[in-house]
């Protein structure tokens, strides 16, 4: 690996806390989030060569920690449909237990309760940042159906939420 | 005129053009229930926002460096369940670490003054701890944040010496890492290298990017004489002040 693969390494490091608050929004567990964004680093620098530099590699990184997520994720997901698994900090090497925070909590079970396609919309947008462009491009589908399953999400956000503080309703 | 909830949900993510834009904002003045839905769109936006944001502040655990890092997984580009435990075992890491050198302050001892002057003391050719980060080191646990002190308690583990040592980030004075051991002066510190702050436009990765610099790793890598204390251990350690 050239220095193309050094400045690959030093992006990803760069990027790694945006990739983990992105698993996050997919999978509950924060240890299963981190193991996704650990997938992620080791795809990315496995596929450097494929890398275009004149390409966002933040872009490129959240579309690889997304097929990472659909490909590996379904049957464990189905598993994990039960209450979150308590706290071990011992597993979780020097993370704040974030996952502790109930908002956080709340906003992610809303989340889980959503179809695949319109939990990656709202995480790409609401919780990334993403533009419609930008996080259509990731998906891999055009402008008009992101900012549709975005809507039909948000929709269903808004109504579980709803008797939660936050949003006025 | 009417506009369809999309129109008003792209607006509250910014991104209609100025045209569009106005319209909107001529319609919410003039219909409240225009101008109630905006918000809602908008509040929910930036509730995601402001509860997933704390995840950015989090230290980035060791075992997501290493591969970036450059050091080679045992897996690679395979398929693997995610119940399976991928963590890298300590031994494993120490020996790649074993080449690199420790007791260093990365960058040097003038970045050291010229930085962290009031955090770090040099006594008898020794880096000690100072000020609110020795209170931190001795007093707060692992993963928890004190926004009053500034100061960040990544991993504590035993050394090979069978000495405490403790990983930290310093947000001020300036944006530092290190690894700290538990001596009878004081804490020692065996290393501490800048990290980076990378600027967020996006409200993007603030002060947690890079929490842990490979060469903190390393250092840990290199002294650690097992697995990191959980927070049981870490709190029992803590009670009889640190001492081995």
């Amino acid at each position: 690996m050239g220095s193309s693969g050094e400045d690959l390494r030093g992006c990803i490091i760069e990027l790694l806390p945006r990739l983990r608050r992105f698993a996050r929004s997919l999978a509950r567990n924060a240890h299963d989030a981190d193991d996704l964004v650990q997938i992620t680093a080791e795809r990315a620098l496995a596929r450097a060569a494929q890398f275009r530099p004149d390409h966002s590699v933040a872009s490129w990184l959240f579309g690889i920690l997304r097929n990472a997520w659909i490909d590996e994720g379904r049957s464990s997901r189905r598993r994990r449909e039960s209450l979150l698994e308590p706290e071990d900090l011992a597993d979780r090497i020097g993370a704040v237990a974030a996952g502790t925070d109930p908002e956080l909590l709340c906003l992610q079970d809303a989340l889980s309760r959503l179809p695949e396609e319109q939990r990656l919309a709202v995480a790409l947008v609401l919780v990334e940042g993403f533009s419609y462009k930008e996080a259509a491009s990731i998906m891999g589908v055009p402008v008009g159906t992101l900012t549709s399953r975005l809507a039909r999400g948000r929709e269903a956000l808004q109504s579980m939420l709803s008797d939660t503080p936050g949003v006025p309703s | 005129m009417t506009f369809s909830d999309e129109m008003l949900m792209a607006y509250a993510d910014g991104e209609l053009d100025a045209a569009a834009r106005s319209a909107i904002e001529a319609a919410m003045a003039s219909d409240p229930q225009i101008a109630r839905r905006v918000a809602q769109h908008s509040a929910l936006r930036n509730r995601f926002r402001s509860a997933f944001d704390r995840i950015l502040d989090e230290p980035v655990p060791p075992r997501l460096l290493m591969p970036a890092s450059g050091v080679t997984g045992t897996v690679r580009g395979k398929v693997v369940p995610l119940r399976q435990p991928r963590q890298w075992a300590w031994p494993q890491w120490t020996a790649i670490a074993a080449s690199l050198i420790v007791g260093v302050i990365v960058g040097g001892l003038a970045m050291l003054r010229a930085r962290a002057p009031d955090v770090v003391a040099m006594t008898g050719g020794q880096a000690l701890a100072a000020g609110s980060l020795a209170h931190a080191l001795s007093d707060q646990l692992a993963g928890s944040r004190s926004s009053a002190s500034s100061v960040g308690i990544g991993v504590s583990f035993r050394s090979k010496s069978g000495q405490f040592c403790r990983t930290f980030v310093l947000r001020q004075p300036a944006a530092l890492a290190g690894l700290a051991c538990r001596a009878p002066q004081g804490w020692q510190i065996g290393v501490l290298a800048r990290t980076e702050l990378a600027g967020g436009n996006s409200g993007g990765y603030r002060q947690a990017a890079s929490a842990m610099p490979p060469a903190v790793i390393a250092a840990v890598g290199n002294q650690t004489a097992g697995e990191p204390l959980d927070a049981r251990a870490e709190a029992a350690a803590r009670a009889r002040h640190w001492q081995p």
